[in-house]
Order: C-alpha cells, then structure tokens, then sequence
C-alpha cells in the first residue's frame, strides 16, 4: 500500500447482477483496518484512510469472491461493486466465517443454496423456492401450514433431517419449519443430498435441510406483511441492536394465518342417492394459524466466549383439518394444536489462537399437543352438519387428547485446526425425550380403564461424528469421517385390545456405526470436481418404536435403516454460463414402512430395499445485462431390490413407488431500471413441471415408453398415477429509492392447473399474493 | 365359502324362495362372462394389487401383472358377488362404501361411475346384503340405526327400513359407546334379515372392534315383507361376530342353514365359535356349535371364515398359537390349515394336497365357482399362490398364480 499523507473516504454499495442489494457481505481494504459488514441497503463506507493503493475485497455467501485494486487520491470516492451469484438462486456453499457450514464446503460434501435472501421481498414460500432446487421435490397436502414431505433422491419422510442453524429442528415441533417460515426470516437454506458433513450430527439417510437464521449486524429493523388469496396474511419482524461491551439482543418473531379456502374439485355426495359427482367446492375448514416468536439476547468477544447467547422462544399452531390422506371425505371440526417455550443456550468460542473451536448448543422443552376430534356427527363438503346418535369424532380417531414430550437437545461441536490445511472435527448430538398424556376419547389397555396414553414412553438417541478435513494440494481437498448411532427405548409395548400387565417394561437399545468421506478437486479456479459417499443409518423414531397409542402399534424390533451413498459432482463457471451436474448413486436397505398387522392394525418395520442413481444438471445464463434465466432437471432411477419371495420377484427392479421421478424447473429473472434514479423493478417467471409417477409398484415393462420414460404413458391400467404436472408463476418487485421500501407482486399458478401432492391432494389454483418490505439499518 | 346370493344354491333354496320368484335371479341369456383374477402386490395397508379379467377359467399359471388390461389399485383384497354382479366394500382408492365392478368383453375393468358413499371410518360401513337384482341392504355409520335400502343394478341407495330400531334396542348402560344395527352381519333367509346388534365399548374408528360390551352376541331378525323387527336371537358366550370386509364370515349350507362365524373376544381369538341357524328356523340353534376349543383345546386361535357345502364346513384354522406384535403370523404367518369339518360329527379332517398358508383376510379362502370349490392357497415361502379344487379331502391346483398374491377369483357378467 502506498501512502500520500491525505484523508479520504471510500464508500459503497455491494449489489447483486439485478442491481438488488446485498446486506451482510464481508468488505475489507486490508489487514490495517477492520472488516465491515454491508447494511441492509448493501452499503459500506471506510472513513480516516489516507491516500493511496488499496486491495478492495468483497466477499458474501452464494457469490464470487470479489478483488480489485482501488486508488484513493480524492477526498471522497464512492464505488458500486456488483457481485457474481454462484447462482441467483441456488449455489454451492461458499461461507465465510467459522461455521459449520464452512466446514462442509471444505470437506468438498455438495450443498445446495437457496438463498433466500436474493428473494427475501418476494412472496414466495420457502416450499416453492426448495422446489426450484434441482434434485429437490416438497410435497405440502394443500395450503399455508400443511406439513411438508421433502423428497431428495429419491429418499423422504423421515431419511431427511432437518436443521435450524445446525441445531437438529425435532424440539421445535410444528411451531418452526418449512411450512410457516417467512423467506426474509432466514439468511439461507442449505440442502445436503446424500452425504451429510459431521457437523450436522444426525442419523439421516437422505439428506438434511438446514435452515440459517440472519445474522444480525448492527442495529437492523427488517418486517414484513403479506397478504394474498384465500384470506391469507403473513407478518415478519426481526430486530437486533448492539450495545455497549459486546453485549446484544434481538427478536424475531413471525405470524401466519390462512384460511386456505381454495377451490378443489371433489366428489359430493347426493344425499339420497349417496352417488357422488365431482364438483368444485370451497374448503370450509383448512385454515392454519401460528406464530412464533424468539427473543435472545447475547454477549459477544469475550476473553472466554466468542458469542454466547441465550434465547427464549414461544410458539402456537393451529392447524384445521379438512379431510382425512386422501381428499375423500370432509372433516368441519378435527383440530391439531402445538404450543411450547423453548430456552435454549448457545456458546461459541475459539482457544489457542483459533486452533480450537468450541460450539455448544441446549434445549429443554415440553412440546405440549392437542388433538380435538369431538365432533357428534359428520359434515358435508358444504360445511352442513348432521348429528349421530352415539357417535364421537368425525376420523377414525375421535380425540381430546393431551400429550406432552418433555425434550432436551445438546449438540457440542469443536475441531482442532492442524495448520490452515487440516483440522479435526467432533460433534455430539444427544436427544431425549419422554411422551406422556391423555385422551379421555383414546384407547384403553384391554379389561382396563388405565389410558394407553398414560404409560411413558422413554426415547433417547446419540449420534457422534468424528472427522479429519483438509487438503493435500490447494487443488484437492479431502474428508473422513466415522459417525457412530445409539438409540435406546423404554417404554410398554402397548396396544389397544392387548391383555398387558402395567408392570410389563421392554427396553431396546441398539449402537451403529457408520462411515464417510469425500474429495474436491479444483481443476481451474472456476472448474472443480467432487465426491462423497457414505455408510449412514437413520435411526427408528419414538412413534415408529412405540406406535401412536392407536392405531400404529409399538414395534421395539425395528431396525434402524442404511444406506450407502455416492455422489459425483462437476462444476463450472464462464463469465455469463454457470452450470453444473451431479449423478448420484445409492443402495437402502430395511426401509422402514408402515405395514398391517392384525386388522385393523398397523406397524412400522423393514420392507423395502431400495437401489438407484440420478442425474441432475443445474444452469444458469446471463443473457443481458438485465436478463437472466436459469434451468434445471432431475431424473432418477430408484428401484426396489431384494425380493426373494417367488411371488415377489417380479417388484424387483420397479421404480420406487409414490417418488417422482423426472422434474425440471425454469426460470427467467429481468431487472428494470424504469424510472431513473427512481428504484428498481424486478420480474421474474418459473416454471416446474413433475412428470407422472405411480402410488403403487407399476410393472418394469409397463413404465412409459421413450428415453428415459419421459414420452408416453404407463402401460396399466391404474387408478393410482399422479398425472403430468405444470406449474408457472411469476411476480413484480419493486424496490422505492433509498432501499428501505420493497413491494413485490406475485402470481401463483397462473395457467390454474390442477396441482396434486400427498395421494393426490389438490393444492390451490390459481392465487395472488402482494408483499411490502420495510427494513432500516443503523450500522455503528 | 359361499356368498349370501341365497338364490344360487340348490334346489330346496330355490323353493324355500319360491315367493320371491320375482327375483329371479337367471343371468340374460345374451350375457357372457369373464374370469376374474385379483392379486396382491404387497402385503401393505392399502393392499395394493391388480384385478385381470380371463375369458376362459384359468389354467397353468397366470400372471395379473403382466395382463395388459389388468386395473390397478389399492383394495385388492376380496369382494361379494350376485348374479353375475362383482361388488366391493372399498374402491381403488381404498374408500369405505359399495361399489361394482365392470367389464368389458374385451377384459377391460373398471369401477361403476355409480357407487354408494358411506361413512369412511367406521369399519362394516358398507356392509351389504343382496335380495334381487333391483334390492339389497346396507349399513353405513353415520346412521347407525338405520338399515338402508339399495338397488344394485342402477348402484343407487333406494331409502331405508321404515322401522325405528333405535327406540326397539337401543340401550342405555354405562360404557357403552357405539350402538347400532348391521355392522358386522347382514344375512337373508326365508324373508327375514338377520343383522348384529352391535353393543360396543369403543369409539371412532374402534367401535364395533372386537370391544363388544356383553359377553353374548345378539341378532335382530326383522321381517323383509313389512320391514319391521320381529325379534332378537342371542348366541351365548363368544366375542364380536368379525372384523367385516368383502369376506363376510358366513355361508349357507347346501340345505339352506346358516353358519356364522365368530372370531372371539379379541384379534387374537377367544372363545371364537360357529353358530347355526337351521334352514327353515329363526333363531339360533342350540343344539349344535362348533367350538375353537372343539379343536384346540387351549383355545388359542379362532376361526375366520366358512363355506358350507353338503353337510360340510370348510374352514381354516391357525396351526400355532395366534401372535401380534412385530413377529405376528396372524396375516403373513403360513399357519392356516384347511380342513373339512363334519357338520354333524364336528369331525376335522384335514385337507390334503395343499401347504399351511396365509390368512385370507378379506377374500375367502374356501367358495364355490362354475360348481367347483376351490380353495385360495398362498404359501410364498415355497414359492406357492393360487386356487385349487377339492374334492372331497383332497385338493388340486387349477392354476397357479405368479407375480402377486392370489386373492379373489370369481365371474362377472360382461358389460354390453
């Protein structure tokens, strides 16, 4: 650096290709002056410097790392630096700072990023923007607040783990996940197919999702309002000041209604005839409403803490059940409630000049559950009610129960660093917890009046990884991990209609081990090459061991699931091109299934086993300075193995049933800059289309003809394909001067097809949605 | 086992019917038939599978999954047929109601675009019993006092019995949650319906499930000319009539008796037994019972279906203590031995010719097709599905079934 003897100030604005701001990007004019971090217009300014030769470094999540040489030699200079996206949408990791992520980029394990602060003012839900993952399918039974299924690889349910912040998510229940997070609440979300790095310390097969919470910087004020069709109203704050001696605070907090009165067409039944026609009809008991909502306050660089923060979070959920799996039957009455205070406390330091990371994450709740079911007769799709003598409930389940599932989360992670190429990393996860409750409605053991429901039922899992991380050239870098599973159950193998003496305990306790590793090779600096693979299990869940207290009966031999999974990964960048693709590969064992038992009973246990491998490719195209357009697609090929029965033989080799098994998107994002000076606006457009797949084994032979099975027809006669799906939406934003104000506009399924999820499940048609932004920064 | 289609039987049916000769129950002349075979993909709650339909009686081995014209669904377990007609109490999609199958003269199967909705939670919603091709009966939950009326030709529901069941026994004791008329048993003979009187301990989807209040079982006997209830037969001392499906857990003998099973106070069985009403009687008899524990005397199983033929039963019974839980044999255990019961003696004698095989379920594992019986025999572990004729006590195969599971084989009338 060279040095004239004047005061200058270098300011500026960090923006993405479409002219958005980017707030939380890392600045830094050299190692004499402290780093900044953007405000939330994306704005950064670096005061007292004196003339002369400075290297500008900017770099943010999701983006290309930007370096420029810059001479100071006026008293002010101002610059608008615009940042490459890995993808606008979706990219590889590239985190800075100590977290656990970047841990995961350096053992070269592929992530997927949404980012969902590139669309934070849009009226998007976090569902819609996983789905125009590559690789990434959700499934939501229809409207704001339905549990989603995510599918990755053909893996789903419970083979996918998710995450907040690399916590493992379970304690929080219904109150905070995929389905009622506001986009603009969180930072990022990362999705890992297959292979999992170690820091996320879960027993999943699949994959994982972990969602980040923004970071705050600085005295911020970012909120949010929605609304949009079917009497749909979306609030978001989240606030966070620093004060004096390191100590800071903040809220975040979160409110959801929805009436989700789409239109679905089903199938009415004539009262006298009891024949039934299909009509379209407006659901009258679909609404869902939550919030949630997390105070902390912390304290930050300490001798003997880096961060250290403690949390206490509250949350409710109501959610209104219209009908039972299938859309076969309307229910005007059944309810679902969650509720529960969730303290948490999270410790952050480093020792040793850094060489030894501390993370140490715990929380203790009760998860208090409702079901109400009550109802004394049944509804008609249009909300008419008929009383029945003697009945009670309107599902097969009639309810007043309340459950309690007192929890306790610990996650401790800590990595030695060697030397800046190799670090070792342990994580720890320990998760317990105890169900208890009662349901005067709910089922009884057999000649007793004692509730099922009344018996503990004791779970408690540990999951520990152990990993060595690091690189033997700066073009190659490496991974190995061991993982180790422990669960253990205690509890009564009960069932209703069972003799079964109370005093009559069974326990299981069962350890696993697996294996995993990986390699990146970087062959030019935008070019690079990875692999993973791993051995994993996915440990059988509390419900799968002990059964729902009514129907799901207990299973204490159920065994956990494995997987062996391959991954292979190429990608590269040109100045206006980025694209990439990925094949994986995967052999299941034991998947744990819900099977009948004695009528009309079911349990879970180990059916299927499941072998395959997939393609997906990934794009993205700069066109013009103000167009960009991204594409992807996935096809995969997940097949049933195993069976040796003579009267089974033939599933061998059959598509995975209920798995979707091509699906692309696509997507066109224009920048506007209309009135000079005077904001901006954005559009955009994405299309998604999920080819037909099957409920049920379909025959090899009779799977649609064509490359790949993408032309044509099953060749059955079946009552039970999901069809050929079309999805488009597209949206306005625009963003008023002086960034603080967004609007964003948006239309969902334009073209109103009909859309099916869970066994065809309707979702909505089409629907309007409007969104404002505000956000303030006061960065100190 | 046979069906409840009282008209098809022998002669002394026929003329014990005589009055009802309006229902002549004679297929058209111009119909033609087809075969059709149902099998299970999976064992799975859904019971997933493919119905083919066969223009000649198989034969040799055949395979549902490799028909072109096979439907595919969910339900693939069992149905109830009348005079050509193919019923069933779940459709593709496995909901509860009634529905008829159809086919086409070039094998093509579906579902009557008419069905008849009922309740979708309560098991025995849609139980069903047929008089003629234009009357039949059925229970639905959401009315749990009411037998209703339906034509099973137009697949409409038609009304209801007029009488108030409800008022005539209707009880009031403490604990007893679920109530109602025709749950688990509807049965035709001589002009009278016979239906359970379902007394039930359990609620939602558990009423009428094998949690009965009393000890006994009773049965309403109600007069089909004017529709009224006449009176109520008690069967002492055993457990709830069925877990109901398509297999309707009774059978008349070839001389119009009525043979109902009771599977016992639990899912594991218990005091399970077969009961008779004699031909041209009303009430339960006496004087004869065939007994689990006539057999195994530590009672530790319990019956789950009969055909009565000739003055023989032809049943299943479980050859090892009946076991839940994760290692249970109830449904995927080959442990159920075919046997002929001398209705008179109560003599077993076991049939010859086929291995142990799995429950049949919902389908039935002894009927009568084309004048044979046969018996559905599935032993997967020695790589054996199919039907088989038997004749006196020994059993042949007629045809194998590959890539599934046998299920239901029975003839529909072709849709012209």
């Amino acid at each position: 650096m060279h040095v004239y003897g004047q005061s200058a100030l270098l300011s500026g604005v960090v923006q993405d290709e479409q002219g958005q701001a980017i707030p939380g990007a890392s600045v830094s004019i050299g190692n004499q002056f402290a780093s900044q971090i953007t405000d939330q217009s994306g704005r950064f300014s670096f005061s007292g410097l004196r003339f002369g030769n400075y290297t500008l470094k900017v770099t943010h999540v999701g983006y290309v790392a930007y370096a420029e040489a810059i001479t100071l030699e006026r008293p002010k200079t101002s610059v608008v630096i615009q940042l490459i996206a890995q993808s606008t949408i979706l990219d590889d990791v590239t985190v800075t700072g100590k977290t656990e992520t970047q841990q995961a980029r350096e053992q070269a394990i592929r992530a997927v990023v949404v980012d969902t602060r590139a669309v934070a003012e849009q009226p998007a839900t976090l569902a819609e923007l996983m789905n125009r993952a590559p690789g990434v399918r959700i499934r939501q039974s229809g409207g704001l607040g339905s549990q989603p299924d995510i599918s990755m690889n053909g893996f789903q349910g419970r083979a996918v783990r998710y995450f907040k912040d690399g916590i493992p998510l379970s304690y929080l229940g219904a109150g905070y996940g995929i389905h009622n997070i506001p986009v603009n609440t969180l930072e990022r979300v990362e999705v890992y197919k297959g292979v999992l790095p170690i820091a996320l310390g879960a027993d999943a097969l699949g994959g994982a999702v972990n969602l980040i919470s923004q970071r705050q910087t600085g005295n911020q004020l970012n909120a949010s309002y929605e609304i949009a069709s079917f009497n749909t109203h979306r609030l978001t704050v989240n606030a966070g000041a620093d004060f004096n001696h390191g100590w800071y605070g903040g809220v975040e907090a979160f409110y959801n209604y929805s009436k989700n009165n789409y239109t679905a067409a089903v199938m009415v039944t004539d009262p006298d005839t009891r024949n039934q026609t299909e009509q379209n009809i407006e659901l009258f008991h679909n609404a869902y409403k939550g919030y949630y909502t997390e105070g902390h306050i912390g304290l930050r660089n300490r001798p003997w803490a880096d961060d250290l923060r403690l949390s206490l979070a509250y949350f409710d959920t109501e959610r209104q059940q219209q009908h039972p799996a299938l859309m076969t039957d309307p229910y005007g009455a059944v309810l679902g409630k969650q509720s529960s205070f969730v303290p948490s406390l999270h410790y952050q330091s480093s020792f040793f000049n850094d060489k030894l990371t501390i993370d140490q994450f715990a929380v203790a709740n009760n998860l208090d559950l409702h079901t109400v079911d009550t109802a004394r007769g049944y509804y008609d799709w249009f909300g008419q009610f008929t009383p029945v003598t003697g009945r009670v409930g309107e599902s097969s389940r009639p309810s007043l129960s309340n459950v309690d599932i007192w929890q306790l989360t610990s996650r401790t992670y800590a990595r030695w660093s060697f030397n800046e190429r190799h670090a070792l990393s342990i994580n720890y996860v320990y998760m317990r917890s105890r169900r208890e409750g009662e349901d005067p409605y709910g089922p009884r053991f057999s000649g007793t009046d004692i509730d099922v429901l009344s018996i503990p039922a004791n779970y408690a899992k540990q999951v520990v990884g152990v990993d060595w991380s690091g690189a033997f050239t700066d073009q190659l870098q490496f991974s190995i991990m061991g993982k180790g599973y422990r669960y253990q159950s205690r509890g009564t193998e009960s069932w209703a209609n069972r003799p079964i003496n109370l005093d009559e305990e069974a326990s299981v306790s069962k350890t696993y081990g697996g294996v995993g590793g990986s390699l990146k090779y970087q062959y030019a600096p935008n070019t690079f090459a990875r692999f993973s693979t791993e051995y994993a299990y996915r440990l059988p869940e509390s419900e799968e061991l002990f059964g729902d207290a009514m129907w799901v009966v207990p299973n204490f031999s159920l065994n956990p699931e494995r997987s062996l999974n391959v991954n292979l990964g190429f990608n590269t960048r040109q100045r206006l091109v980025r694209y990439e693709v990925n094949a994986f590969y995967r052999e299941t064992k034991g998947l744990i299934l819900l099977v009948p038992t004695i009528a009309p009973y079911a349990q879970y246990r180990n059916i299927n086993n499941v072998r395959g491998f997939g393609v997906e490719a990934d794009a993205m195209v700069t066109l013009t300075n103000y167009l960009q357009a991204t594409a992807n697609v996935t096809w995969q090929s997940l097949r049933l193995f195993g069976f040796t029965s003579p009267q089974d033989l033939w599933r061998n080799g059959t598509r995975l049933q209920n798995t979707p098994f091509f699906f692309a998107n696509a997507g066109l994002m224009n920048r506007l800059e209309p009135f000079a000076n005077h904001g901006q606006l954005n559009t955009y457009l994405h299309y998604n289309f999920v080819r037909e797949f099957y409920l049920q084994t379909i025959p090899k032979d009779a799977e649609p003809d064509g490359p790949l099975g993408l032309w044509g027809e099953a060749g059955v006669e079946s009552a039970v394909i999901i069809p050929n799906q079309h999805l488009l939406s597209g949206g306005i934003n625009y963003q008023f001067p002086a960034n603080r104000y967004t609007l964003g506009i948006e239309v969902k399924n334009l073209a109103n097809t009909r859309l099916y999820d869970y066994f065809r499940v309707q979702r909505a048609g089409r629907s309007f949605h409007l969104k404002l932004t505000y956000q303030i920064t006061d960065k100190t | 086992m046979k069906k409840q289609f009282l008209f098809a039987v022998i002669p002394t049916a026929l003329l014990a019917f005589a009055a009802c000769s309006d229902d002549d129950p004679t297929p058209p002349e111009n119909a033609t038939a087809q075969y059709l075979v149902q099998t299970m993909s999976a064992i799975e709650q859904v019971k997933p599978g493919f119905t083919a339909a066969y223009s000649e009686f198989p034969s040799g081995t055949i395979s549902n999954v490799s028909q072109p014209n096979a439907l595919q669904g969910s339900a693939n377990e069992g149905w109830r047929t009348y005079n050509g007609m193919v019923f069933k109490m779940f459709n593709a999609s496995f909901e509860r109601g009634i529905y008829k199958l159809n086919v086409t003269a070039d094998g093509r199967i579906s579902y009557d675009p008419s069905s008849i909705k009922t309740n979708n939670t309560i098991n025995g919603s849609g139980n069903f019993v047929i008089e003629s091709d234009t009357r039949g009966y059925y229970w639905d939950a959401d009315a749990p006092w009411i037998i209703q009326t339906f034509n099973p030709t137009t697949m409409q529901r038609t009304g209801q019995l007029d009488d108030d069941f409800e008022s005539a026994l209707k009880r009031d004791d403490e604990g007893i949650n679920f109530q109602g008329i025709g749950q688990h048993f509807l049965a035709i003979k001589q002009g009278k319906l016979y239906a359970d009187i379902v007394y039930s301990k359990g609620s939602g989807g558990q009423s009428g499930m094998f949690n009965d209040f009393f000890e006994d079982v009773y049965i309403a006997v109600i007069d089909l000319n004017t529709g009224t209830y006449e009176k109520t037969i008690t069967v002492e001392n055993t457990g709830g009539i069925a877990y109901i499906n398509d297999n309707e857990m009774f059978s008349f003998d070839s001389n119009g008796d009525l043979y109902i099973v009771f599977q016992g106070r639990t899912a594991l069985g218990g005091l399970s037994k077969i009961a008779r009403i004699k031909a041209n009687e009303t009430d339960i008899d006496a004087s004869w019972e065939l007994k689990f524990s006539d057999y195994n005397a530590s009672d530790a199983g319990k019956f789950t279906g009969v055909f009565a033929k000739n003055g023989k039963l032809i049943l299943t019974v479980n050859q090892e203590p009946l076991v839940g839980g994760p290692t249970g044999n109830i449904n995927a255990g080959e442990i159920w031995k075919f046997y002929t019961v001398d209705i008179a003696s109560k003599a077993f004698t076991a049939v010859e010719g086929v291995e142990l095989s799995t429950n049949a379920g919902g389908s039935y594992a002894a009927f009568e097709l084309d004048g044979k019986t046969i018996l559905r025999v599935n032993a997967p572990s020695k790589g054996i599905s199919g039907f088989y004729e038997l004749n006196g006590n020994t059993a042949t195969q007629l045809f194998r079934v590959a890539e599934g599971h046998a299920a239901g084989f029975t003839k529909i009338n072709v849709n012209n």
